[in-house]
């Protein structure tokens, strides 16, 4: 489903991300880890064509990010606060995001309705425009959000960091049921490595730009992880 | 170290803290562009305030007796007359356009630094600001001048001056109470426009009142003490309800509205344009700085009636100049901040299943409407100067509509200054309405219409002329396919920069 190839970005001298190949295929959930500075967002961003690579391409589906726009009818992405119109209710932003990808309110009204239990209340038919809810609560809206209009791939930056402890259980299951289809291929990152061992099919470890591990998960990725950034 | 040592040594701090603040700002090149037309802009108030001083010294103003008689002190008497409106205007100025010192204040709220420095700090800082000084330039020459006549008291002319520089740090202190109580400032707005009405219509002429007031300052010079200690009581006053207000719950608060859903979905037969311009009119509801460009918009109608009356002193290229301004404002205002007022979310918008050409499509009808919206109210305001207003009008309407609208568009491109539409709502919050760098795209957009309109009319009529502008306009409308495929490259080449500009927020 997407491709990597010989992808690096460098900011004057210092090289942010070297990635020599990756290739996630099309239903995989697909982990990345590694701590601060590693690559995560730039390597996000890049794929999301938000950041021209200083070299090397990403292929999205066959379509190559930074040429054409097509990849934008399957992909959907939350990395961060940047990704929320702050002036719209939740409901109203849900309705927007639903339109570009060609559904109707009543589409978005049930789609949305599925999640009632994940917004525990507090986000449906509230008083308030996104911009004065809590930055917890802007996350269940961003999430879910890009989960609108079967995508068939989805990106989520870091989307546990933040959460309250039900939510983020919620959250797991949500990932969880959607990797059952076939065709949904998720990125997650995050800095939590038994958030990502738990959740996804494979982790990948991103160190100072460089991949470091691809794991396919097992019983041992999270021992494998845990000592290597121990030290 | 002693306390008063210690206590210095946190103003300094403090200082170099804003410093930092200004100096290592979000976007410097843009922003240096902007500054130096914003110096480019306080040199040229000063000097026409200078100008102001000097010719108000002799002449006073246009409706003062001309040829002056022999020892008289209208023009004294004239500028006393205006003083009324020119205080009014000042705080509905400085409520928009001056923004109050913006300090981190949460973050001082924790250190050694005493609270009651923080505030004064504050509050000091706004002595020096440029609506405190740029009076000065005109009130020195002046008072000079007619000290030199001869016909004055000198005593009276400082005590005179004293008395104006007191009302004119009361502007100042009190904007801070004003801050955010936006109903009060229109109300003022209304009573300003409501009082220059009845004065036009000779009902109440409110001058004679100023004349007597601020004639007072002069004949009766310990007046003065009265308002010095009006400013020190406001000033004390204003320290302690912002000292009140320095808890995150009260004044640092950002108040919240409720929310109301709105649904404009009458416009969805337009499709996917619909879609944006749906959030854009929610935009223009919700944000109060995206609000400022409707009541600029708004207030632009009228600016043609600047140049009408003195058609025959600054010639009819002024006056089809502010035309052009009348039916275009709301075009400038809100055009020329595309695609910053997406700024905080421009990343979303980027990876959405949309193409550039309807999201910029999307804009140019936004702004389109406004500007049709505003020809039909202007060419209603104008009809009362006659059917060649019109004409002016309607020319500049088809100008802004052929040619500005692409041109802001495009220039917008270029412009990478992001917008904080959440500014708002507390009494530190920034609220600097509106961008030097408007004007900066404004100008030569302006001055062509205006010389092919001036030199077709000088050779034939003034019909004519507006025609050869509305020529001009109609053709940029036929030719949009091909300025939006320019327009549409430069969004794209800039897209990556654009994004980190405004990420660096």
């Amino acid at each position: 489903m997407i491709k990597i190839e010989n992808l690096t970005k460098k900011y004057s001298k210092q090289t942010v991300l070297d990635i020599l190949s990756l290739e996630i295929p099309s239903g995989q959930t697909f982990g990345l880890i590694g701590n601060n500075g590693a690559g995560k967002t730039t390597l996000f961003s890049c794929l999301l064509d938000l950041i021209k690579p200083t070299k090397g391409k990403v292929i999205n589906n066959d379509v190559e990010v930074s040429t054409s726009e097509d990849w934008k009818s399957f992909t959907t992405a939350f990395l961060d606060e940047t990704f929320l119109i702050g002036y719209l209710m939740p409901e109203e932003y849900f309705y927007f995001i639903g339109e570009l990808r060609g559904l109707s309110k009543i589409q978005v009204d049930n789609f949305v309705l599925k999640f009632e239990d994940f917004f525990h209340g507090e986000i449906l038919g509230g008083k308030k425009y996104l911009r004065d809810l809590s930055k917890g609560n802007q996350k269940k809206v961003g999430v879910i959000a890009a989960l609108i209009g079967e995508p068939k791939v989805i990106i989520l930056d870091e989307p546990f960091a933040n959460l309250d402890p039900s939510t983020q259980i919620r959250l797991k299951e949500i990932i969880k049921d959607l990797s059952k289809y076939k065709d949904t291929t998720i990125l997650v990152s995050s800095h939590d490595i038994q958030d990502v061992t738990e959740v996804c099919d494979r982790v990948a470890l991103l160190e100072k730009g460089k991949l470091i591990k691809d794991i396919k998960t097992n019983k041992e990725t999270l021992k494998e992880l845990e000592t290597y950034f121990k030290g | 170290m002693p306390l008063n040592m210690y206590l210095r040594h946190m103003f300094k701090m403090m200082f170099s803290l804003q410093w930092k603040e200004f100096n290592r700002g979000k976007s410097v090149g843009g922003k240096l562009v902007a500054k130096i037309f914003k110096w480019f802009g306080i040199i040229y108030f000063a000097f026409m305030a200078f100008m102001m001083g000097i010719i108000a010294s002799a002449y006073g103003g246009p409706l003062a007796e001309f040829p002056l008689k022999e020892d008289s002190i209208a023009p004294f008497l004239y500028v006393n007359k205006q003083l009324i409106y020119v205080f009014a205007y000042l705080i509905v100025m400085r409520y928009f356009v001056q923004s109050l010192p913006v300090l981190n204040i949460k973050a001082l709220l924790l250190t050694p630094l005493l609270k009651t420095k923080i505030v004064r700090f504050s509050l000091l800082k706004t002595v020096l600001t440029y609506f405190n000084i740029l009076p000065l330039f005109f009130l020195i020459p002046f008072s000079f001048l007619l000290a030199q006549t001869g016909k004055f008291e000198i005593i009276g002319l400082i005590f005179w001056n004293i008395n104006i520089l007191g009302l004119i740090y009361v502007t100042n202190f009190f904007n801070f109470l004003l801050n955010n109580k936006d109903k009060l400032i229109y109300a003022i707005g209304g009573l300003l426009a409501l009082a220059k009405g009845l004065e036009y219509y000779a009902i109440i002429d409110f001058t004679e009142y100023s004349e007597q007031f601020f004639y007072l300052f002069y004949s009766q010079p310990y007046a003065a003490s009265f308002t010095w200690l009006l400013v020190f009581w406001l000033y004390d006053y204003v320290n302690k309800y912002l000292l009140g207000g320095l808890y995150i719950d009260t004044g640092l608060q950002v108040k919240t509205k409720e929310a109301k859903m709105e649904d404009f979905s009458f416009l969805d037969r337009f499709g996917k344009t619909a879609t944006f311009i749906k959030n854009d009119l929610r935009l223009l509801k919700r944000s109060k700085r995206a609000r400022t460009a409707v009541y600029m918009g708004i207030g632009m109608l009228f600016y043609g009636m600047i140049f009408v009356p003195s058609e025959e002193i600054l010639g009819s290229g002024f006056l089809f100049f502010g035309y052009l301004f009348s039916t275009g404002g709301f075009l400038f205002m809100f055009g020329s901040f595309v695609p910053s007022w997406d700024s905080q979310y421009y990343p979303l918008m980027m990876t959405q299943n949309i193409e550039y050409k309807e999201y910029l499509n999307s804009k140019w009808s936004l702004m389109i409407i406004g500007t049709v919206v505003s020809t039909v109210l202007a060419s209603f305001i104008y009809s009362f100067f006659g059917v060649n207003a019109v004409y002016a009008v309607l020319a500049g309407a088809f100008y802004n509509i052929g040619v500005n609208g692409y041109l802001t568009l495009w220039a917008g491109a270029y412009t990478k200054s992001p917008i904080d539409l959440n500014s708002s709502a507390n009494a530190f919050g920034d609220k600097k309405a509106f961008n030097a760098k408007t004007m900066l795209v404004g100008i030569p957009q302006m001055l062509l219409p205006v010389l092919v309109y001036y030199f077709t009319s000088q050779y034939y009529d003034h019909f004519t002329g507006c025609l050869a502008v509305a020529v001009l306009g109609t053709l940029g409308i036929l030719l949009k396919p091909i300025a939006f495929n320019l327009i549409l490259k430069a969004y794209k080449t800039e897209k990556y920069s654009t994004l980190k500009a405004y990420k660096t927020n």
